[in-house]
This record gives structure tokens, C-alpha cells and sequence, in this order.
């Protein structure tokens, strides 16, 4: 399994994750043709471009090319690229047959500009190492400080590992470039191993979050498009209003609640939380969930008896430590426990973002139809 | 008119509600119906309610007042081979294979054997 794939194209320094199941990352396609249509859709950015081979037979290829949140933070508008362009470009064909591919880069013939070229935008790494905002009596913001905007993205680890795994290597969607490296990720039960191992396997082909279903869990914290934390000291709460996905929120209550009986509390995807302050770190005990979703890039397997424990500490403004104890005996061998940093985005909101939108920008164009809903 | 369009309504429900109800744990966990028999005519339809409580599977064959109780589960997750035991009238041995392990309407098909009658069975999970 070495080697099987690993794909996160790096397009000068834009990220752009491709999906493993949908793009076979062993081949490479060119193609050289006149652009027909462009798609400014969420998730996935789509151009086409008719094709012509040497016997003269036009196929108008459908050609994917990242996130238009992350396009345009890069410097790509609508406007990049224009209906009538002549192009050039390299790309990831699909794993299935038909014209479609992953657009690595993309040449205007005319001027031989290659797109993709804008520099990534950076947040000024001095100013963020100042202390954590705080509020009048003391205690940490875990918002932006009084007058300013921002949000928390990029983890650090886009897979939850078991922090005694040691060193495993991943791809961004969570796939391991060695799969017998299984076993160290986290003490399944065997069935769970199992389940993983054919996740992996099949390359994550039957992950919820590809149908839009919400990603519970500590997944809201690896998506892009980030999150936001807001502070509702008076009502005794805290929302977390998510970026990614299918725009969610979900509810901490702060205000001195007993956890609910496992037993009875409503089943969904991000679980009842109850949190408490233990000096700068807001501890979050989560129990409630539902076997709709998954709840880690990757495939964890998880079950109805799911209780995580999360850790919550922002030692400077710019850096978010995020911690989760993982408490599933019906699918794990003991607690274990994983986390990663994530990075402040000064002076900036979360942008709009619908899974759906792709969705029904391509089931009419039977592009990713078949992907998004089998 | 009414009725068809209510109807309709109800079928695009289902459809779109249907695979929000995905279950992603345990790949035994939940309802599911098919049916058995001897023969490829002769068949009779059955339920299975399983759940994975952490160390064993449990459940019932044909929820109800005639309602069998599952003495056994055997899953070997290497090969998803599945042996399912019960004791109604007759003792009930189900051995089969879990396929289309990612599918929510995943299936398990294989031999059933009821008291001296053989046959096979499928079941898919709803």
C-alpha cells in the first residue's frame, strides 16, 4: 500500500485537497482547448473546455480546481479565467472513465500567464504572538478582542492520531500512505479496525461529509473555511458557528449544567456539551451523538456510546490548543487521546459557504452527481 | 389528484430522508429485513433487530409477539462472515457474509438452516 496516493496539490502554495476516491493521483492528463463554461460553486470550483483530438472529435472536459473561498484568497476571481480563454492544462484524471480531471495548473495561450500564480495570504505572525485577549474579569476571549473580527482555521494535523502513536503520515483528507500503520492510529476493537481498514481502503468513497451530512465531533475543527467562537456570557453559553461543511452552529452551555444521562439525551451530531473554566482552558464534556457521521478525517468508526472530553486553550492570540480525550468502550480498547493547534485569521469573517451548493450546481450537469449522492 | 400528489410527496420524502439515516458504527447495528427459504419460490420473510452493546451482538428475529430471541452472533471482521443463532420452535442457524460493508443498505446472504429444512437467506438493512 505504499505510495497508493496522496494527494493535497500545492499550486503555489494554495492547498487545494483533491478527493482521493473521485481523482487517480498515478496519472496525468493534458489538454489544450477553448473554455465553454465556468462553475463558481461551492465546494468545488468547476471550469469546462472543449477538446479537440487529432481525428477531430471535440469532448468538452469537466475540469475541477479548488474551493472558491481558498481560490480567491489566492488571488483567483470569477474573472480569472473567461468563456472563450484558450487554455492549457495539467491535471488529475478521474478514476472513472469520462472527461474529467483535477486542474493541477492552467496556462491563457494567448499570453502565457499561468494561473495560480497569486501568493497565499499571511497573516502577520508578529502581531499574533500576543497575549490571548481577556475579558474584564480575567478570563480568556476566545473570539477576536474587544472591536476587532477574526476566526480560528488551519489545524495543524488534519487527522486525530492517538498522541502515543508517534509519527504517521497522512494525507489531508486522513488517508495513510501506509495502512498497516492502522493499528498505531487508535486502540480499535477489532471490528473497528476492520471498518477503518475498508475505509481506507476504498478511499474514503462512502464518507457522510461528501452527502453534506455534518461533520460532529472533532472533525468541525479540521474543515476548511474554518469556525468562530461566540461568547454568550449572559445566557450562560458559547456557539460555535462553523465555516465548513453545511455552515452548522452548535451550542456549549457554560452556565453551571449537569451533564445529561446518556440514556436519554436527544442523539445528534454534535453531542450535548457542557463546558467549565479550569484557569485558561475551557473543558468540554460532550456525550449525545448520533452514527450518521464520522467523526475525524478519515474514517474513525465510532458508535451511540461516544463521550468525548475536549480541551479548549489559547495561549496568544494566535494560537488555539485543541485537545479531545476519545471515551467510545464499544469501539475502542481503552480512552485515547489526540489534538492539534489551530491558527487565528486576524481581521477577517468567516465567508459564505454551502456544501450544497455544489451539489446542485452539478446534479443538473451530471459532473460530481454521482460522487455527492450514490 | 390528492392522494397521488400527497403520495408523491411522501416517496420524494422518503427518498431524500433515507440517506440521512446512514449508520456508521458498528456494521451489524440495526434493522434489517429480507427473507428465507428452501426454494426460490417458496420464501418467508424475516426481520432482524441487532445492536453491538461493546462486547456481544444481540437482538431479536421478527420483533413482535412471536418474536425470536438471538442466542448468538459470531462476526469474524478479517472475512465479515456472520453466524447468527437462535432458539424459537426450532433452532435457527443463520451463516452468511456481510457485503456492501460502506452501504447503508448493506446485505447479508448465505445458508439458513431451521430445524431439518435448509435453505438460504438474504437481508438487507433498512
Amino acid at each position: 500500500m505504499t505510495n497508493r496516493f496522496l494527494v493535497g496539490l500545492s499550486v503555489v502554495g494554495a492547498v487545494f485537497a483533491q478527493s482521493a476516491a473521485t481523482y487517480d493521483s498515478s496519472r496525468q492528463v493534458k489538454l489544450t482547448g477553448v473554455v465553454t463554461r465556468v462553475e463558481w460553486a461551492n465546494p468545488h470550483a468547476f471550469f469546462f473546455v472543449n477538446v479537440k483530438d487529432s481525428a477531430g472529435t471535440v469532448t468538452n472536459w469537466a475540469l475541477e480546481f479548488g474551493n472558491p473561498l481558498d481560490l480567491e484568497k489566492d488571488g483567483w476571481t470569477r474573472n480569472s479565467l473567461h468563456i472563450g480563454d484558450a487554455v492549457s492544462v495539467e491535471g488529475v484524471p478521474a478514476r472513472e472513465p469520462g472527461s474529467r480531471a483535477f486542474a493541477k495548473s492552467v496556462t491563457l495561450a494567448k499570453t502565457g500567464k499561468k494561473l495560480f500564480v497569486a501568493a497565499p495570504k499571511k497573516p502577520a505572525t508578529a502581531a499574533l504572538k500576543e497575549p490571548a485577549p481577556r475579558w474584564p474579569d480575567g478570563r480568556v476571549r476566545l473570539g477576536p478582542p474587544p472591536g476587532k473580527k477574526g476566526y480560528w482555521t488551519t489545524p495543524s494535523a488534519n487527522a486525530l492520531v492517538d498522541n502515543t502513536a508517534g509519527k504517521i503520515v497522512m494525507s489531508d483528507e486522513g488517508l495513510l500512505r501506509n495502512l498497516s500503520d492502522a493499528d498505531r492510529v487508535a486502540p480499535f476493537q477489532p471490528w473497528a479496525k476492520a471498518v477503518y481498514e475498508y475505509r481506507q481502503r476504498t478511499l474514503l468513497k462512502d464518507d457522510p461529509l461528501t452527502r453534506c451530512l455534518p461533520p460532529g465531533g472533532p472533525r468541525q475543527f479540521q474543515m476548511p473555511n474554518g469556525f468562530q467562537f461566540i461568547e454568550q456570557r449572559e445566557l450562560g453559553r458559547i456557539l460555535v458557528l462553523l465555516g465548513g461543511a453545511d455552515r452548522n452552529w452548535r451550542v456549549i452551555y457554560t452556565d453551571g449544567r449537569p451533564q445529561g444521562q446518556a440514556d436519554e439525551v436527544v442523539r445528534g451530531y454534535y453531542g450535548n456539551s457542557v463546558g467549565k473554566w479550569e484557569k485558561d482552558t475551557l473543558v468540554v464534556d460532550v456525550i449525545g451523538f448520533n452514527e450518521h457521521f464520522w467523526f475525524a478525517n478519515g474514517g474513525l468508526p465510532h458508535t451511540e456510546a461516544l463521550h468525548l472530553t475536549e480541551r479548549f486553550t489559547r495561549p496568544d492570540l494566535g494560537t488555539l490548543k485543541y485537545e479531545v480525550t476519545v471515551d467510545d468502550p464499544r469501539t475502542y480498547t481503552r480512552p485515547w487521546t489526540g489534538g492539534w493547534n489551530i491558527q487565528w485569521v486576524p481581521n477577517e469573517e468567516i465567508q459564505e459557504y454551502f456544501c450544497e451548493e455544489n451539489v446542485e450546481a452539478t446534479l443538473s450537469k451530471n459532473v460530481s452527481g454521482k460522487e455527492s449522492y450514490k | 389528484m390528492k392522494r397521488a400528489l400527497h403520495l408523491t410527496c411522501v416517496a420524494i420524502c422518503l427518498c431524500i430522508v433515507a440517506p440521512g439515516f446512514a449508520q456508521q458504527g458498528h456494521p451489524l447495528t440495526g434493522t434489517w429485513s429480507g427473507d428465507w427459504g428452501a426454494t426460490s419460490t417458496k420464501r418467508n420473510q424475516i426481520t432482524f433487530v441487532m445492536n453491538w452493546d461493546g462486547k456481544n451482538v444481540t437482538g431479536l428475529i421478527n420483533p413482535g409477539p412471536d418474536s425470536i430471541p438471538i442466542a448468538s452472533v459470531f462476526v469474524d471482521p478479517a472475512t465479515w462472515t456472520v453466524r447468527i443463532e437462535a432458539n424459537g420452535k426450532e433452532h435457527i442457524t443463520a451463516e452468511g457474509k456481510l457485503e456492501d460493508l460502506g452501504s447503508y443498505h448493506r446485505t447479508i446472504k448465505g445458508s439458513w438452516t431451521q430445524g431439518t429444512t435448509k435453505g438460504d437467506f438474504r437481508i438487507t438493512r433498512d
